[in-house]
């Protein structure tokens, strides 16, 4: 039997001196999509950048698995060879080094030139990497460079943060195309840890498990759309007296 | 001397003279021996400096005007020296030549000291494309070369000047150059060095006159025990001249110090300003030293200057791509040192661009 694509067991993380993750497991198998919905600062982000092995993130208790494989040892170019890409929320800038020039460096697929396409960026082929781009053309760069990458789990930080409409559905319609959406559940290889703090991706791109993740920990688990419905209609203090009551009841 | 053979020929391909490549005018000289000195345009006269100075008397009133005599040992040197070495290169009024002008000193005898005198003038209107490259032989160790060389640019003339040196470990050079920007003249030079050298030393002055424009730009990569002091003094004389200097060094143990100056005189002068240092280790040393002086109100002079070390976020970025580390350090120094020129024309800076990743690929970076 396959092991998991991601599994994450009684994770701690700190950044610096502050534990910013207390203890979380996930599990993403092979194909499925998870939605981290979560207040600003409650440790989403780190949460992507402790699979990463960015540095900066310690692993102060637990491990993380990417197909079985324990990544505390690894660098982060290594656990990206294991199968992970992560568009991050803010990409920095690199002079000098073009977007095409970038590409070819990390290009793992055989179909680039129609994700280019796809996703509006010849213009920005011979452009610097970041440079100057618009919050929407850096999440189209951010998602064309996981297009090239090819990896098995997906980690996307905030997709639509600071996108509008017409470009998260171009954003939305790539990455379902790496996971295979239009193929059934079984035969899909490619899984997604997405982060959205709105909910509006879960219009273009359908979730399998949603998880509410607030101070460090996911304190709820589930259908993602109805998550969210309870989110809209209470807010994430509407979580967690959901999750008192819940105590209270035990 | 072997004339042409093929240590020659790779050694003189490192500074972008290449037989096959096809040239508007070229100069070749091999210690004190010019191998080549001809033009394939009627818009060119391309002489020996020597043959030139019997030819138009004026000339030797013009030379040592821009650089003079006394400015210090090293012109007084070239100037003393009996051997007239160099060339004289003029481009007639209103001809526009887009293929480009090459010329190449190189040194081939050990402890060998060359002196030359280059003088450049393009006419009103001119426009043309010089790439000059300075290189030493594989058996030449050591050595120095001190050039002189002074550019007449009259009004609405464009020259852009690429200038790459690739020279041997222990060779010394001190260059000595000033420009004269007519009204509404423009002067574009660029200046490569990415190999070792024991000891460049050198501050190119450039006067620039009424609507007239001087772009410097410079990309420096010292390797241990190579010492670097250069810079660009310009000085905005005329009204609305205006200029930018940019430099971007990386220093891999060598020590640099990398000098920008712009002096507005005038209303209306506007002068930029960027001096950017990379250091890869602890070894070497990058001094920068912006200066601005303004004597008139109405102008507009700014600069900016960094010295660090790689971006620890840009190295982890590319590696979260699945680069591994040293390969991403050689992308994001690559891309430091990568010229972007935009007054260039984009035939010229392909060229350029290519000259710089063979230069770095025949060398250790």
């Amino acid at each position: 039997m396959d092991a998991n694509l991601l599994d994450i067991t009684s994770l701690h993380v700190s950044v610096g001196d502050k534990e910013i993750i207390k203890g979380i497991d996930l599990t993403i198998k092979k194909g499925e999509v998870h939605v981290l919905f979560g207040p600003n600062g409650s440790g989403k982000s780190t949460l992507l950048g402790a699979i990463m092995q960015l540095p900066g993130y310690t692993i102060t208790q637990g491990s993380i698995q990417i197909h079985g494989n324990d990544t505390q040892e690894l660098s982060t170019d290594a656990v990206a060879n294991l199968g992970v890409g992560l568009s991050f929320q803010h990409p920095p800038k690199i002079k000098g080094v073009t977007l095409s020039r970038f590409l070819k460096s990390i290009n793992r697929c055989d179909d680039l030139d129609h994700a280019i396409t796809a996703l509006n960026m010849e213009p920005f082929l011979e452009r610097e990497l970041n440079v100057g781009f618009s919050g929407g053309e850096l999440k189209r760069a951010e998602i064309l460079k996981l297009y090239a990458q090819n990896p098995d789990l997906l980690l996307i930080d905030e997709p639509e943060s600071g996108v509008d409409i017409e470009n998260i559905t171009i954003i939305s319609n790539t990455i379902n195309a790496m996971l295979q959406k239009e193929s059934p559940m079984k035969t899909r290889s490619h899984s997604a840890l997405i982060i959205t703090h709105t909910g509006h991706i879960l219009n273009t791109i359908h979730a399998d498990v949603g998880h509410v993740f607030m101070d460090g920990k996911i304190i709820c688990s589930g259908n993602p759309m109805d998550i969210l419905d309870d989110i809209r209609k209470d807010g994430f203090s509407g979580c967690i007296r959901c999750i008192q009551r819940e105590k209270d009841k035990k | 001397m072997r004339p042409y053979d093929n240590t020659m020929i790779n050694a003189l391909r490192n500074v972008a003279y290449d037989f096959e490549q096809e040239k508007s005018a070229s100069f070749l000289v091999s210690d004190l021996e010019v191998l080549d000195a001809h033009s394939a345009s009627d818009a060119i006269e391309i002489l020996p400096i020597s043959i030139a100075l019997e030819k138009y008397e004026w000339l030797s009133k013009l030379s040592y005007t821009l650089v003079p005599k006394d400015k210090d040992e090293y012109v007084k040197q070239v100037a003393d020296n009996e051997n007239k070495l160099g060339y004289f290169i003029r481009v007639k009024a209103g001809e526009k030549v887009l293929l480009p002008l090459y010329t190449c000193y190189m040194i081939d005898t050990n402890s060998f000291t060359q002196c030359t005198h280059n003088i450049i003038i393009a006419e009103e209107g001119a426009e043309f494309h010089l790439i000059s490259g300075c290189t030493s032989s594989a058996h030449a160790l050591s050595g120095r070369h001190i050039g002189v060389t002074e550019y007449f640019i009259k009004e609405n003339a464009v020259v852009t000047s690429t200038m790459i040196h690739s020279w041997g470990k222990e060779i010394e050079v001190y260059p000595r150059s000033a420009a004269h920007v007519g009204k509404n003249g423009k002067f574009v030079s660029s200046y490569i060095a990415l190999s070792s050298v024991k000891k460049i030393q050198m501050d190119p002055l450039a006067l620039i006159e009424e609507g007239g424009l001087g772009e410097f730009y410079s990309v420096i990569y010292a390797h241990e025990g190579s010492s670097f002091d250069v810079g660009s003094t310009v000085l905005l004389n005329g009204k609305g001249a205006s200029s930018q200097i940019i430099s971007r060094v990386v220093s891999n143990g060598g020590d640099v110090i990398t000098r920008g100056k712009i002096i507005a005189h005038a209303p209306g002068g506007q002068g930029t300003m960027a001096c950017n240092g990379l250091l890869l280790n602890k070894k070497g040393m990058i001094h920068a030293i912006p200066e601005l002086i303004g004597n008139d109100p109405e102008t507009e002079l700014s600069h900016e200057a960094s010295v660090g070390m790689i971006s620890k976020e840009e190295l982890s970025y590319l590696m979260a791509s699945g680069i591994e580390e040293e390969q991403a350090r050689s992308l994001i120094i690559e891309g430091f040192l990568d010229l972007h020129i935009p007054s260039l024309p984009e035939y010229l800076q392909r060229q350029i661009n290519d000259i710089v990743k063979k230069t770095k690929a025949s060398d250790t970076l």
